[in-house]
């Protein structure tokens, strides 16, 4: 047999997506992020498990990396929360010693260097969104093997394998921001139902000029409110 | 001669290849929890520790130092808790040091998953982190991995499901000390009572503005009772079969007799360390 | 030169009494003698060119180059000690690169500058380094158009990326000259080495500040400032080389390269030419 090394399968062509170390936190998720006219949208769920236990069942898969800069992610929490810290920092220093904010395509670059680079030891998949007033709102997605995808809507974690059909049937270019939120919102109810490793709320991040938006949204009330707040 | 030792890794290797396993660690089997209140942080644990099925020690102590706003609980690897957060307290206060400020609850979290995170989960410690500093109240969890939550009640450990049932009863919004108090003993006792792995007392630790409080055994529901029946046996109850004396002479000529003043002290030589 | 002789102009990491670097100084002089090259900043791109001075008639007509490509948007030309000035190209280069190895994309040449910047700096601290004996000016040409991210796959929507604001456009052309002490400024036109003195005065008058020079009138113009320059020190022999960057939609394509030889030719004799008139108005003053 052949020796198989990182979480490449038997076979040595296939990722286990199981892969996760013995008790170790799991991010089995629904993310999501779209572009829309006047720039992005992310979302997710909000469900943490360690097997079958829900850890955290309000977590924020949104994270900030700079500005207007945030990603979504998926996979290993420790995995996930480390190579954001990593990449908040650098684009920190790179807001500093520029003189000039990071575009997204900066971010994208060091998500997938740190991804790519480690690929052996993460379990990360992670979506990056952006908006800056050069570029306007841009969707990457960086899944399991460490490529990077840049796309119109990137959709991500266990619950998306039953979004495919919705995201696709439901998808129309240039959205406005409220159909934009409801695509999303939409996608992410399905996503919830049929997977049971995602749950909870759904929380958005809207990226615009204007800044980051907020919204929050509960199952209590069908996840109609209570709605936005500033970031 | 000077240098390492090897001689045991021979002796290891034989006994391991005659099937005998390696030495269990001692896990805490736990329950620890934590809960933000309107003017401070509570966070509790049980005092149980086991080595596998055997109790190793009934009245551990599970809430660790960090700084004197900041105190964490602790599950998992009992050495392992006791070493990171004490190789945190240190750098924490190195830190503090350096920059004259009090140190922040969200350092000691970023100090605790950055360096579990290196270790890739080798480092079996799980912990909930509690204290407050300039900025407020603040309450973590951090998991072996090094993935965190930042969260108003936690619980974590092997009691953590009959845990968090109390809490996601009884949890308000607006709690009282008492109040928070009251809702982290219960949440310990669930899992005292209700997990195999966690047992003995509740130690609780409030921090607030002003002070921080150590409660070492604020409640002890298993406390050891008079036993109701004596099981020695009567002199004589078994036969004399054959008898044999041996003279203190004769036994002198092998091994070394002290006389001991008082017969009712068996043995004099080492009294062994038990927690009072 | 009162200061010379006392001790003080022996070591980098040592002022002087009155503030100064003495080893900084003489570097400035190694650059004094260099060939003259030059930097000027178009408003549809940059020019590079470089006295080359002949020092043997056995070298190769035309080879032995000396202007650099950095990445491919940004050249190096630097006048003084030769072997410095590649070791600092060495180090654009590695610089360009560990940029693109982080960022997937090209160095902007602003962020080129600081670094070199920065690295020629530090030559000047320690007592076991000399200074360099260049100064090197940079040239590139920062993309205006979004760039991808290199190794990506994917073009996001196909109406384009939503909420993008018109006039936050940037990039394009930028010079920079750095000196041995590390200071570096941002040029419209820039000179250095032997003949820099009427070489600046003659690119003051181009007012390249107004940005209405193109690109093929600034090749002209480098030949012409190049060999007006070399007056001084007629009796020796030069090469001119030539290289320019321009935008995507220009003749080199958002690259570095060098000046294809019809047009240097073509800059070249008109340069004869214009020093020719100069000298022909002087003969016809001279006569009356």
């Amino acid at each position: 047999m052949q020796p198989t090394t990182g979480m490449l399968g038997e076979d040595g062509i296939h990722v286990d997506m199981d892969h996760l170390k013995k008790g170790e936190v799991n991010l089995g998720t629904s993310i999501m992020a779209i572009n829309f006219k006047d720039g992005v949208i992310l979302g997710a769920d909000s469900r943490t498990t360690t097997g079958a236990y829900i850890a955290n069942r309000v977590t924020d898969k949104l994270t900030q990396v700079h500005d207007t800069i945030w990603c979504c992610r998926s996979g290993s929490a420790a995995d996930t929360q480390a190579v954001a810290d990593i990449v908040h920092y650098y684009l920190g220093m790179y807001g500093i010693t520029n003189d000039e904010p990071p575009t997204t395509q900066t971010a994208a670059a060091i998500f997938q260097d740190l991804c790519y680079d480690n690929k052996d030891q993460l379990s990360a998949g992670i979506i990056i969104a952006g908006y800056d007033h050069r570029h306007g709102g841009q969707v990457y997605s960086i899944p399991l093997g460490g490529s990077l995808h840049k796309q119109p809507y990137a959709i991500g974690g266990s619950g998306s394998t039953y979004i495919y059909g919705y995201c696709d049937a439901n998808w129309r270019e240039g959205m406005t921001e409220q159909e934009g939120i409801n695509f999303v919102k939409g996608a992410l109810q399905e996503a919830i139902k049929w997977d049971g490793s995602s749950g909870g709320v759904i929380r958005m991040v809207v990226l615009t000029a204007k800044g980051a938006i907020r919204h929050l949204y509960l199952p209590d009330n069908g996840y109609t409110g209570p709605g936005t707040y500033q970031a | 001669m000077p240098g390492f030792d090897f001689s045991n890794y021979n002796r290891n290797a034989a006994l391991h290849a005659q099937g005998v396993p390696l030495p269990k660690a001692t896990s805490t089997g736990t329950t620890i929890v934590g809960c933000i209140y309107d003017g401070g942080v509570v966070i509790a644990a049980d005092t149980r520790a086991t080595s596998g099925p055997i109790v190793a020690d009934k009245n551990c102590e599970k809430l660790h130092y960090i700084t004197p706003n900041i105190w964490c609980a602790g599950a998992g690897t009992a050495a392992d808790t006791e070493f990171t957060t004490a190789l945190i307290s240190s750098n924490l206060e190195l830190h503090a040091l350096s920059t004259g400020r009090k140190p922040r609850v969200v350092t000691c979290m970023t100090m605790l998953k950055q360096h579990l995170f290196r270790y890739q989960g080798h480092i079996g410690a799980y912990l909930v982190v509690a204290g407050v500093d300039p900025t407020g109240y603040h309450l973590f969890t951090v998991h072996a991995h090094g993935s965190t939550d930042k969260l108003p009640y936690v619980t974590m450990g092997s009691g953590s499901l009959a845990a968090m049932s109390v809490f996601e009863t009884q949890w308000t919004k607006k709690l009282t000390k008492d109040d928070a108090v009251k809702l982290c003993s219960d949440a310990i006792q669930a899992g005292i009572f209700n997990d195999l792995g966690s047992g003995s007392n509740v130690d609780v630790c409030v921090i607030t503005d002003e002070k921080t409080t150590l409660m070492r055994n604020y409640i002890t529901p298993n406390v050891r009772e008079q036993k109701q029946r004596n099981y020695r046996f009567k002199r004589g109850t078994t036969a004399v079969l054959n008898e044999k004396i041996i003279t203190r002479e004769e036994i002198s000529k092998y091994v070394t007799v002290h006389e001991l003043d008082d017969p009712s002290v068996s043995a004099a030589a080492e009294k062994m360390d038990v927690d009072s | 030169m009162t200061s010379i002789g006392t001790g003080y102009d022996l070591s980098n990491s040592v002022f002087s009494p009155d503030g100064r670097n003495f080893q900084v100084e003489y570097a400035v002089k190694a650059v004094e003698n260099g060939g003259t090259a030059i930097g000027i900043r178009c408003k549809d791109g940059v020019v590079l060119a470089l006295e080359k001075l002949v020092v043997s008639k056995l070298l190769k007509h035309g080879a032995n180059k000396r202007i650099a490509t950095v990445d491919r948007n940004a050249g190096i030309v630097s006048s003084g000690l030769t072997p410095d000035g590649r070791h600092f190209v060495s180090r654009a280069r590695d610089e360009a690169a560990q940029w693109r190895k982080l960022y997937k994309a090209p160095i902007p040449t602003s962020s080129l500058a600081n670094r070199m910047g920065s690295y020629v700096q530090a030559y000047t601290l320690y007592s076991s380094v000399r200074p360099f004996g260049v100064t090197a000016i940079i040239g590139g040409w920062d993309a205006e158009d979004e760039l991808p991210v290199d190794g990506m796959v994917g073009s996001g929507p196909s109406v384009g990326s939503g909420g993008k604001q018109e006039g936050s456009k940037k990039g394009g052309p930028s010079l920079y000259m750095i000196e041995p002490s590390g200071l570096y400024w941002g040029y419209y036109g820039a000179a250095t080495g032997k003949g820099r003195q009427s070489a600046k005065s003659e690119l003051e008058k181009l007012d390249l500040a107004a940005g209405n020079l193109t690109l093929e009138e600034g090749v002209k113009e480098a030949a012409r400032i190049l060999y007006f320059a070399h007056e001084d020190s007629k009796d020796k022999e030069f090469e001119l080389e030539m290289t320019w960057i321009s935008s995507k939609d220009g003749p080199t394509k958002g690259r570095h390269e060098e000046v294809p030889k019809e047009l240097r030719e073509e800059a070249e004799r008109l340069a004869k030419k214009a020093l020719e008139g100069d000298e022909d108005d002087e003969d016809t003053k001279m006569e009356e």
